[in-house]
């Protein structure tokens, strides 16, 4: 699914060139759990967004199912992720304007589906996480665990075949981190979404079938 | 998607109560200015439009050169019309219009005072008003057959079929009235409420087939295959043909379509005109619907760290540029829609008084859909124009950027949004320079000593009897003690209605063609009027009956005629000769911005309009007007005791530069308004994200003082930037402006100094509201905010 192959990213600052990948070769297959851990700095979020599309290498070659991402337009790119990717985020970035019902339907607006079946595809989602009794509410009305399940429900509205999590239990509580993960962990078995999370938590990582340690911006274990 | 927009647009209106109001109210008064303006150009642009023959319309306009300048005015011989018909193959027809006067109209027991033109029988056939009742073709045939306007019908016959009915005017005409026609538009050169045929002057004697009597207006149709050109190359020294007197000169058609706009010749060349105005309100009416929509930029960039995060998520959700731009713009377009419904009803509270400030009859057709359509497309261009920058600005943020919040406002030293808050008031300086500039020059001239004595002198236009019982007047003004003196002229002191090149006097080189202001009085003149004698003395027919062929000069006439010793000279108009017996100080007869001209007042063998009279200084003057009215009561009873203050006929003067001077005075206060709530917003919006910055400063030691002027310094600094430019412009403006006028005031510095001072004080005003608020709030709350 995803191939990186000598991917690096740096910038300027002066005279210093500061890396914040270095060489990065990296290969997940479909259906894989993978976490990336390591300390703050390291690149684990940077490696996401490459990965996600919503950042460039400055070096290295990129593969997503046999496309090369590194030489596409950014127009292309987004087309691409906007069918396969989805994302969830430690703050959950919910449009505060918007309800839980729209805020879930929002995706679907930028791919131009139907109404009908939009109607159809929310009420699947939010049938599924439980939250139907709250689809009128704002995200400042819901606490913090539900807010990232209407979180996870608009990164899977447009049926992704990759979640991208960047610390997506850090503001929640043990047992709200515990049923993000438990969700997460199903999607995997049962839907076969391939699952990336950055995480500093050994006991989330615990729930990946592989986890890749990174350190200033290189890959030191891949297990 | 467009629905789910608006919805996010709503919902961000009513979240952010305080930029949305300061958003709608700014951008609503700012549409409300351009529609009003635009009412008033699309109501001068469409003046004698609505004739369906406009197209082969023309008014024939003098061209004559005097003393080596070109001039051309709109005033024809009498016996033009006839001699262009006869020698142009080109005219269709033509048509002759004299002044208007007003008629005492009785129809039975009722009593009007009607506006009537005296016109051609082909009147109505070369101009579109029209017949709703009566007869279409002959109407104005017959000597006393008259056409009454639709009101003026209504007004004297009320729902009875007015044809055929008999009226008396002026006590002794008695006309029939033969039609009835639709009322003049308000956006006609002519305005009359009846039509009184050309035969009927005729019939009075008043016709007269010579060529230096200018003073009819002459319109040509011409046929539907000509060109004008080819007419105008046959006019070209057309006197010489017929005019032995004076040979020179000519004449040439001028389409009447551009009558309003144009018609201001410049030594022969067409020039200018109202299109000026109307260029100049364009341009201010965009600019202030621009100060508006720069407003709306400011509030809506200096929001964007709000936004921010939603631009954020919704690109990583899927979300293209294009996307976002839509959905701003979408947003802008539904402000702009607010606030133009908010503005149509501003539009109709202010529409009363703009008509009695335009004296126009301009309203708005709520019935027409091409105005709705306008309006609409109005509101979507203002909303395009207003949210371009913003959706530009916000639809560029990165996604990784701001998600992970290191995104951070710009701290360049030019940002756009200090340009825009430049350029805004830029505009309000310029505008209050140019309305200090036009208010100094309106005072500059009031102070001008107009050369006589405009105080407790009143004129009266010998209407009816009033003429023959003149003399009858006079003594029992004078003996009531309702006057002090009294004197009958060809026109009021305040109007210049007579001016020659053709008077004569010894020593006059033959090509000489000054041009003479001429003036006539009978008695009393310099007394009445309050002149400076320079020399000589006032007409005096009891203690010299040759005074009716008597003459006074002005100073300008006497240097004109190289005379050294005036006193005794003969001069030659009108077949007569006058004697020179007094010379007085130039006294403003025209407009007090331009120089005095040359001026000569003949005696009592002149021709007499008006009655001036000093009223009596010991009585106070509504004693004096009550006396005065029963003395005219008794000589002239049809008529009303009509009156005018001369100091009023004076002050009416000023009129169009005090209207301009209202309007800069209006523009500036409305830009200044914008701006300023812009301002507020911004200030309100800076003094909210320095909030935690403030905290520190105070918990440091920072007295209010010094956080207000922390606060407000940047603002003031960019209001400086703007007086800097703004000063130069305004100048090179008002100096172009004032260079109309030959009698004009200096651009001192004070006005630069006061406007600086203004903008400054107004600039500190609408900021330090916000800082001072900022400044005493109590750190420990923003502090902990944390």
């Amino acid at each position: 699914m995803i191939k990186l192959e000598h991917i690096s990213k740096w910038v300027n600052q002066g005279n210093n060139r500061i890396f914040l990948l270095k060489d990065i070769n990296l290969g997940i297959e479909d259906g894989e759990f993978v976490s990336i851990m390591g300390p703050s700095g390291s690149g684990k979020s940077t490696l996401l967004n490459v990965i996600g599309m919503l950042d460039t290498a400055d070096e290295g070659s990129y593969q997503f199912y046999e496309q090369p991402v590194h030489t596409m337009k950014e127009k292309q790119r987004s087309q691409l992720y906007k069918q396969h990717i989805g994302f969830v985020f430690q703050a959950y970035h919910l449009i505060d304007e918007l309800t839980v019902y729209e805020n879930i339907e929002t995706p679907l607006l930028y791919q131009d589906t139907k109404s009908s079946e939009r109607k159809a595809l929310v009420a699947d989602m939010l049938d599924r996480f439980n939250i139907v009794g709250k689809k009128d509410l704002f995200p400042a009305q819901l606490s913090g665990g539900q807010q990232q399940l209407v979180g996870i429900a608009r990164a899977l509205i447009a049926k992704p075949k990759l979640i991208l999590a960047d610390e997506p239990t850090g503001n929640l509580n043990s047992k709200q981190g515990e049923e993000i993960m438990d969700i997460f962990t199903q999607l995997n078995k049962e839907d076969g979404v391939t699952i990336i999370q950055v995480t500093h938590s050994e006991k989330n990582a615990a729930y990946s079938n592989r986890i890749i340690h990174l350190l200033d911006g290189r890959i030191e274990h891949n297990r | 998607m467009l629905f789910n927009y608006f919805k996010i647009a709503f919902r961000n209106l009513v979240k952010y109560k305080g930029f949305s109001t300061i958003n709608i109210l700014g951008l609503a008064v700012g549409m409300a200015s351009a529609i009003l303006i635009f009412l008033w150009i699309s109501h001068e642009v469409s003046y004698d439009q609505f004739h369906e023959k406009k197209d082969r319309i023309y008014e024939a306009w003098n061209k004559g050169s005097f003393n080596g300048k070109i001039s051309c005015w709109n005033t024809t011989p009498k016996v033009l019309a006839n001699a262009i018909q006869a020698d142009l193959p080109e005219i269709e027809t033509t048509t002759r219009v004299n002044w208007t006067e007003t008629y005492l109209t009785r129809f039975g027991d009722k009593t009007i005072m009607m506006k009537a033109a005296t016109v051609d029988s082909t009147f109505l056939q070369v101009f579109s008003f029209p017949t709703i009742n009566g007869d279409k073709e002959n109407a104005l045939l017959n000597p006393s057959g008259l056409v009454l306007t639709e009101s003026t019908a209504a007004k004297l016959f009320g729902t009875d079929n007015p044809i055929g009915q008999i009226l008396e005017l002026n006590e002794k005409f008695q006309f029939t009235v033969t039609s009835v026609v639709k009322d003049p538009p308000s956006n006609s050169r002519f305005q009359f409420e009846c039509l009184i045929p050309w035969a009927f002057l005729r019939s009075q004697g008043f016709d007269d087939n010579y060529w230096g009597n200018n003073s009819t207006r002459t319109y040509a149709l011409l046929k539907p295959e000509t060109t004008v050109e080819a007419a105008n190359a046959k006019l070209v020294g057309f006197r010489k043909k017929y005019d032995q007197e004076d040979p020179l000169g000519g004449f040439f058609l001028y389409p009447i379509e551009r009558w309003r706009l144009y018609s201001n010749f410049r030594d022969g060349v067409e020039e200018s005109g109202m299109i000026e105005y109307i260029r100049i309100f364009t341009v201010v009416g965009a600019i202030i619907l621009l100060i508006a929509c720069i407003n709306f930029m400011n509030l809506s960039t200096a929001k964007s760290e709000k936004r921010a995060k939603e631009v954020g998520i919704r690109k990583v959700i899927g979300a293209r540029r294009t996307n976002l731009m839509g959905q701003f713009l979408g947003e802008s377009i539904l402000i702009a829609f607010l606030a133009g419904i908010l503005s149509i009803i501003l539009v109709q509270l202010t529409l009363p008084s703009f008509n009695t400030f335009t004296e126009k009859r301009v309203e708005i057709d709520y019935t027409n859909p091409l105005a709705w359509a306008l309006w609409l497309g109005f509101i979507v261009l203002t909303g395009l124009i207003a949210g371009s920058y913003p959706a530009f600005f916000l639809s560029g943020f990165q996604p990784t950027k701001v998600l992970k919040g290191t995104f951070r406002k710009s701290q360049a030293a030019i940002n756009p949004r200090k340009v825009l808050v430049v350029l805004q008031f830029t505009f309000a300086i310029i505008l209050i320079i140019c309305t200090l500039v036009i208010k100094k020059q309106i005072v500059h001239a009031q102070n001008r000593n107009n050369g006589y004595n405009k105080d407790q002198l009143v004129y009266y236009f010998m209407t009816g009897s009033s003429e023959k019982n003149y003399e009858l007047i006079k003594n029992e003004l004078l003996s009531t003690g309702a006057a002090i003196s009294v004197t009958k002229t060809s026109a009021p002191l305040t109007e210049g209605w007579s001016n020659s090149w053709g008077i004569g006097w010894k020593g006059k080189q033959p090509d000489d063609r000054t041009l003479f202001d001429r003036f006539c009085a009978d008695q009393q003149f310099v007394k009445t009027a309050g002149l400076e004698l320079v020399k000589g003395r006032d007409f005096d027919l009891a203690a010299h009956p040759a005074d009716s062929s008597a003459i006074l000069l002005n100073e300008s006439a006497v240097k004109a005629m190289g005379f050294s010793d005036p006193i005794g000279q003969l001069i030659q108009d009108n077949g007569r000769d006058w004697t020179v017996i007094g010379v007085f100080k130039d006294f403003i007869l025209h407009s007090p911005f331009s120089k005095t001209q040359p001026m000569i007042i003949e005696g009592a063998h002149g021709w007499f309009n008006v009655i001036h009279f000093r009223l009596n200084p010991t009585n106070s003057v509504s004693t004096n007007l009550k006396k005065a009215e029963t003395v005219f009561k008794k000589f002239n009873p049809s008529y009303p005791f009509d009156y005018t203050f001369v100091d009023q006929a004076y002050a009416a003067k000023f009129e169009e530069e005090k209207k301009m001077g209202s309007l800069a005075a209006l523009f500036a206060g409305l830009t200044i308004f914008i701006s300023c709530m812009g301002l507020f917003g911004l200030a309100t919006y800076m003094a909210a994200t320095r909030f935690k910055e403030i905290g520190i400063r105070k918990v440091l030691g920072a007295s209010v003082a010094s956080i207000t002027t922390l606060l407000s310094k940047d603002f003031l600094k960019l209001v400086l930037i703007s007086f800097i430019v703004a000063s130069p412009i305004a100048w090179i403006l008002m100096n172009e402006w004032l260079k109309v006028y030959a009698y004009k005031t200096s651009i001192d510095v004070w006005v630069f100094v006061a406007t600086g001072f203004l903008s400054l004080t107004i600039a500190l005003l609408t900021t330090s509201i916000q800082a001072i608020k900022a400044a005493v709030s109590n750190p420990v709350k923003s502090l902990k905010s944390e």
